[in-house]
């Protein structure tokens, strides 16, 4: 591919503005203290994976408890970092490999099995080369947890996927990570205007709103569609994200957490401050109320009784979106999205 | 000024030999300016515009107007443009170029709507839309209408099959004559923008007559890729670009081909491009005289120039939300739905990009330079 240049034609008087705009400053620091460290958080948990998986498969006794410990860290930064992933993490598919959510068919099941069936050891090639279905955290936790799999007694069997899937989430997560730090990458694009990406701090700071505005729209999907309000009001407990860990309520905790560093960064450019003493207070009641929650999510929603708390908690979250979505994006005159979204 | 009726008469006469005239050289902007971009956008607001901006910035014209428009469709010499109507849109928007003014909104006929992209004939006496016929949803209509020229109104005048389920984009092959149409394969219910037939789509590229007589029909191995968007070169080379719908994981080709004389087919672009554009493509443009195409991708954020010939990737670029691009003198323009708009330079290996000092954000998928 040919290089591309930009044409960069800035005044001596506007790069002087442009270090004392406070909008590039927010925006520097969320890249330097939240998205930066957030990724890379996410790249050691991987790292602390595959050392995990690597000492469970050299052991056939070993206790799977330290496993489990990893597999919850890798999942809780990766939901940490949802809310955060502007750049390289959502873009070129890349996502999907980490997770495979909504899996509507049950298609991890078959997809791990049936490739599983067909290779004999399964080599790094070959997992590189399978469906994205396959490549993730979501088919390491159906080996990990699904009671269907007798792990201790098929090693053999089930250890290569794992040990495979540990390597190539450290390895998708080192490579976007060089993406953010190699000389004109993502970093030096939220810090350097104009450039490749962005023509100015505001275009950067805004596709970071955006992002995390998407986050917790994600939120609401993963609460909403085990409490069936995509299925007519069916509950579906077995739609919940990380039901067979047991940990979709930790995952929505831990993805609020860096929704949240970002707009901590983002109050102070906030003139309103009714507006900013609203959003504090939504967070807080989102962050309360999950805290509150007695039961993993697919347990709860099997549940009639409790019924009203998490719709409740549904309310809250929808309360927490609106109030960023078009209070904050007004505030600050941040435009949401427009073809993207609403395309044809 | 106004039209007068002397002009408009002269121009009427012209409709009929405007071919030999050179065409739309009789009316170009004002002398001096940049080319002018036409586009559909809108405010903070949601007020829905039929915009014209001169590409060094300059307002040309900014027209409120009662529904979102997709496409534009520029008259061959006339200094007039029909901003069409998004789907499922009942109007569409006849504008002055010369002053913004609204000359007609454009009805679409009863159990009719628009789909969003229409073309005015070279002899500027007809017009073509594709159209929805909603009492047999999905079934491609393409609608004609005449403009008279002594009051500047178009009026339906017939309407044809598009051979084909939900068309979308529409443009001249190279004799003027025959159109080729990206029928979307989906179908969608009267004032709905739900598909519904998402599992049994029927997509197809089809090259008819004006008339109505079918030339050509070819389909892509994947039926949930839909064919919205396209863009002919000078020796009749059509790319097409796809929105596919099945699942968001899969890669699949979003781009296809059809040379002259050859069977429409993929359009050879890497796996890795592939999955920057997030299953959807928006605008297609060739820059016929360097033989490139350009496309852009709002959901992926990115932007792309291929060698139209070889394939060769000439950018590969982040850009938020791009939304329409159009070839200019020496590359093409791009505009952006949340950023601002950008310039390529794509005459030598380097691409080089410059902002253009547009209005930044709110630009439709679509634009028309002039």
């Amino acid at each position: 591919m040919r290089a591309l240049s930009v044409l960069v034609s800035v005044s001596l008087s506007v790069l002087l503005v442009a270090c004392s705009n406070p909008r590039q400053e927010v925006t520097v620091q969320l890249a330097n203290d939240v998205l930066l460290p957030a990724h890379q958080q996410w790249r050691d948990s991987n790292a602390a994976l595959v050392d995990a998986v690597e000492t469970y498969c050299a052991a056939p006794q070993a206790s799977v408890d330290d496993l489990e410990t990893a597999f919850y860290q890798a999942q809780s930064r990766w939901s940490h970092l949802q809310p955060l992933m502007v750049g390289p993490l959502s873009e070129g598919n890349r996502s999907w490999q980490v997770q495979f959510w909504p899996d509507k068919r049950n298609m991890v099941v078959r997809q791990t099995e049936s490739l599983l069936d067909e290779t004999d050891s399964l080599t790094r090639e070959q997992l590189e080369k399978a469906s994205v279905v396959v490549q993730g955290l979501t088919a390491f936790e159906y080996v990990l947890f699904d009671q269907s799999v007798a792990l201790a007694q098929s090693h053999d069997r089930y250890c290569p996927l794992l040990t495979g899937i540990a390597r190539h989430q450290l390895a998708l997560s080192e490579s976007v990570l060089a993406l953010w730090n190699e000389p004109g990458g993502m970093l030096a694009q939220l810090r350097d205007f104009p450039n490749e990406r962005y023509a100015t701090a505001e275009e950067g700071l805004a596709a970071i709103l955006r992002t995390q505005i998407t986050g917790v729209d994600v939120l609401k999907k993963k609460l909403g569609t085990p409490m069936g309000r995509l299925n007519q009001g069916v509950v579906q407990p077995y739609q919940a994200e990380a039901w067979r860990s047991r940990q979709s309520i930790e995952n929505l905790q831990a993805s609020l957490q860096g929704a949240q560093a970002v707009w901590e960064r983002v109050r102070s450019l906030v003139s309103d401050a009714a507006l900013v003493k609203d959003i504090d207070q939504a967070y807080a009641d989102v962050a309360n109320q999950l805290a509150a929650l007695p039961a993993p999510l697919m347990e709860l929603v099997q549940a009639p009784a409790n019924s009203e708390t998490l719709t409740t908690l549904y309310a809250a979250l929808d309360n927490l979106e609106n109030r960023q979505q078009t209070e904050l994006a007004r505030n600050l005159n941040i435009q949401i999205g427009f073809n993207a979204n609403d395309g044809d | 000024m106004s039209l007068t009726r002397r002009k408009l008469l002269g121009a009427g006469a012209a409709m009929a030999g405007v071919a030999a005239l050179g065409g739309w050289a009789l009316w170009t902007g004002t002398a001096g300016e940049s080319p002018l971009l036409l586009s559909a956008r809108n405010d903070d607001a949601g007020q829905h515009y039929a915009v014209g901006y001169y590409l060094n910035g300059k307002r040309a014209f900014a027209t409120p107007v009662a529904e979102r428009c997709h496409a534009v469709a520029r008259h061959p010499f006339l200094p007039v443009a029909l901003y069409v109507g998004r789907r499922p849109a009942r109007e569409s928007y006849l504008i002055d170029l010369r002053d913004g003014r609204l000359l007609q909104t454009l009805r679409s006929q009863p159990d009719r709507h628009f789909y969003g992209h229409a073309v005015f004939h070279a002899r500027g006496e007809w017009l073509y839309t594709t159209e929805n016929d909603t009492r047999e949803p999905g079934r491609g209509v393409l609608g004609r209408y005449r403009l008279d020229p002594a009051v500047l109104r178009l009026t339906h005048d017939g309407e044809a099959t598009t051979h084909g389920v939900g068309p979308h984009e529409l443009a001249w092959m190279p004799d003027g004559e025959s159109l080729v149409i990206g029928n979307g394969g989906i179908r969608t219910e009267g004032g709905s923008r739900e598909e519904m037939n998402l599992d049994a789509m029927a997509p197809s590229l089809v090259i008819m007559s004006r008339h109505g007589e079918l030339i050509s029909k070819e389909t892509l191995a994947d039926a949930q890729s839909s064919i919205r968007h396209l863009d002919v070169a000078a020796d009749g080379t059509v790319i097409t670009g796809q929105q596919y719908h099945g699942p968001a994981y899969n890669s699949v080709p979003l781009l296809a081909i059809k040379r002259p004389g050859e069977a429409y087919q993929p359009f050879p672009v890497s796996r890795a491009q592939l999955a920057m554009m997030d299953q959807y493509t928006a605008s297609i443009a060739i820059h016929s005289e360097q033989r490139q195409v350009a496309m852009t991708a709002p959901r992926g954020n990115r932007f792309f120039i291929w060698d139209l010939d070889s394939g060769d990737t000439l950018l590969d670029a982040p850009m938020s939300d791009c939304a329409g691009v159009g070839a200019v003198p020496g590359g093409f323009a791009v505009t952006s739905g949340q950023g601002k708009c950008r310039y390529y330079d794509s005459r030598t290996a380097e691409v080089q990009s410059q902002w253009l000092e547009l209005p930044g954000g709110w630009w439709d998928n679509h634009l028309w330079l002039s």
